[in-house]
């Protein structure tokens, strides 16, 4: 229980504003990594074809899916909390509501990341497939893939270009609207004098259809740029697996926010430790989530034996990434649980902050091993004349994945900052605010 | 032909609501008393903090229950299906990387496990089951479980005091004030 019981005196008439100054600095220098990174790493697809690039852009097309699929994820998480919010019916955390609002409105800026996988220049070291299908050549491409690679033909329905460009397309439009539909029947309600209800019915039913399209949204984003990475891989757990390590670091992002912001002496009468300890609980439940289902994937992959299936593990368990592997396994699960367990952790916001640190970092780990282990298999493969052999690690190659990952992730923060000072840090007239401000768990 | 002898319980005093109660709870605590409980018919938020209770030992007790389960699942299934009877499934090993086949098996017995300390140790704890309370012996406690409101202090309190203890609860609010004596054959 607060020491003071919150009343509608305690809520400032306009809400609670994020001082332009306290973020204008960073939010420069972000703006100037990601406009000059974003440039350059353009520049390298665009040149791709050029044989003297065509080394850096093979590389750099792995570092750059994998940055751009973790910060994905996070934004599709924030949609996926701001989702269950509403649909749930959840009075708790309309407080915090607008940083799970503020997270997912940085998804449809994401385009802007994930364009260059549109490129064929960039496709044609990512996605085998693509190549085989531009140069299957014969009345129709279906037909003539039969004739060279029959696992494409079966899967033609789904593998094919124009039907991937669509979906591609879809994952921003789609949720974009969702998510910026939302934010607004929200944001709105800030500058409303006779709030009232509708706007809470009104999200409520538009939060349950739309989980479809969250849905499809990740599960097939997943499918598309990391399991299409490997046509012959394929696993029904994936689009869990990612939702999952989604739904979980998002929320570690969503705690981090409402720390930073209670540092700054924002959300002072609104967000209390048990707001903290209800995220914490989240937190500790999607880690629990998190290791069941990719326990399951290996554990279903591992017994059934199938080649294709196997082949995913077994470049990720040989020689330096099974440590990595292993270090997921206690670094994922084990040590997070253990932590999380405590409720007087997940009561005391700044350890709770270093847990969810600490998570993110897990996660990066974890899409470093989804994504960079394919990259040696793959481009020795797909262009033995400029790579070489096939190997599992490409030396210096990590610069890259550096690269692109500070440069995604200005951008992430940028949108995100800039989101945050948009509107009030918290539905002020939301009828639920004393209710979510006042609760105990 | 009446032998039977009575010993005192304590006080049981009545209390005007949930708010009442917890404010009484507050002063209780910070009279220093031990031995004493609140009895409210539903549960009130916050109340343990008003009561100044300590966190239970009971997690450290399932957290070690976990991890027996853990190592009992690795134990029994390691003992029999590497040592004792190697099987090969599937050209599966039978060594330390059989391992996965074990963490279904781990984890359930992880959980019942923990269940089960869960379970014992909060009876254990609340040294349940009995067969009566002194409480019962009153006859205005029965309305715990509809509309009353209640704190008992016990006798074996190391403060309690026949007269002290009587006028302390009359002022933090208390009513209909009772002394409680159980029965002893």
């Amino acid at each position: 229980m607060s020491d003071h019981h919150v009343t509608s005196a305690d809520i400032p008439v306009n809400g609670e504003h994020l001082d332009p100054a306290k973020v204008s600095k960073l939010k420069t220098i972000c703006l100037a990594i990601m406009a000059l990174g974003t440039l350059a790493s353009y520049v390298v697809f665009l040149m791709g074809n050029n044989p003297s690039f065509q080394k850096i852009a093979g590389i750099y097309s792995y570092s750059w899916v994998f940055a751009v699929f973790f910060f994905f994820t996070l934004s599709i998480g924030g949609c996926f909390w701001t989702l269950l919010h509403n649909v749930t019916n959840s009075g708790w955390g309309t407080s915090v509501r607008r940083i799970f609002e503020n997270l997912g409105s940085t998804l449809p800026w994401m385009l802007i990341f994930a364009a260059p996988l549109a490129l064929p220049q960039v496709q044609h070291y990512l996605f085998e497939w693509m190549n085989e299908h531009r140069a299957a050549v014969g009345p129709s491409r279906e037909e003539a893939l039969h004739h060279t690679n029959h696992l494409l033909a079966n899967k033609y329905f789904y593998m094919n270009i124009p039907f991937w460009y669509g979906r591609f397309f879809f994952y921003f439009v789609g949720l974009g609207a969702v998510i910026i539909g939302m934010r607004k029947l929200s944001t709105d309600q800030d500058k409303d004098d006779a709030p009232g209800t509708w706007r809470l019915f009104k999200a409520r039913f538009h939060s349950t259809y739309t989980f479809i399209i969250f849905a499809i949204t990740i599960t097939f984003a997943g499918f598309d740029w990391l399991m299409g990475q490997d046509y012959t891989w394929f696993s029904t757990m994936w689009g869990v697996y990612l939702f999952a390590g989604s739904a979980l670091n998002s929320m570690a992002v969503i705690i981090l926010t409402a720390v930073w912001l209670k540092n700054n002496g924002y959300l002072k009468n609104v967000v209390s430790e048990e707001h903290f300890h209800v995220k914490g609980k989240l937190l500790f439940a999607f880690t629990i989530f998190w290791a069941y289902v990719s326990f399951s994937q290996y554990f279903l992959i591992w017994y059934a034996n199938v080649t294709e299936e196997t082949k995913y593990f077994l470049i990720r368990n040989t020689g330096g990434w099974n440590t990595g592997m292993i270090c997921l396994v206690f670094g994922h699960f084990v040590i997070p649980f253990v932590a999380l367990l405590q409720s007087r952790w997940k009561r005391n916001w700044n350890i709770l902050a270093w847990i969810s640190i600490y998570t993110l970092v897990m996660h990066v780990l974890d899409h470093y091993l989804i994504t960079i282990p394919e990259r040696g298999i793959s481009l020795g493969n797909i262009e033995p004349t400029v790579f070489g052999k096939i190997q599992p690690t490409i030396p210096g190659a990590f610069v890259g994945d550096i690269i692109a990952f500070v440069t995604v992730g200005a951008g992430f923060l940028f949108f995100y900052l800039r989101a945050m000072g948009q509107h009030a840090l918290y539905p002020h007239r939301d009828p639920r605010i004393l209710e979510s401000a006042n609760i105990s768990n | 032909m009446s032998t039977t002898r009575k010993r005192v319980y304590g006080y049981l005093a009545e209390f005007k609501s949930a708010s009442a109660l917890y404010k009484a709870a507050e002063k209780v605590r910070d009279a220093g008393f031990r031995k004493w409980d609140c009895y409210s018919p539903y549960p009130i938020h916050g109340l343990d903090k008003a009561m100044g209770m300590k966190r239970s030992i009971l997690p450290w007790f399932v957290f070690f229950g976990g991890i027996t389960g853990t190592c009992t699942a690795f134990t029994l299934a390691y003992s029999t299906q590497v040592v004792i009877y190697p099987t090969v499934v599937q050209a599966k090993p039978a060594n330390i990387f059989t391992v996965p086949a074990f963490f279904p098996i781990m984890f359930e017995l992880t959980i019942l496990f923990s269940g089960f300390t869960v379970l014992f140790g909060l009876l254990a704890l609340m040294k349940l089951p009995r067969l009566n309370h002194p409480l019962f012996a009153s006859r205005q406690f029965h309305r715990a479980t509809d509309d009353g409101f209640f704190i008992a202090v016990e006798a074996r309190d190391a403060k309690f005091s026949p007269e002290g203890t009587r006028s302390f609860l009359e002022n933090i609010g208390g009513a209909s004030i009772e002394l409680v004596e159980e029965e002893e054959s």
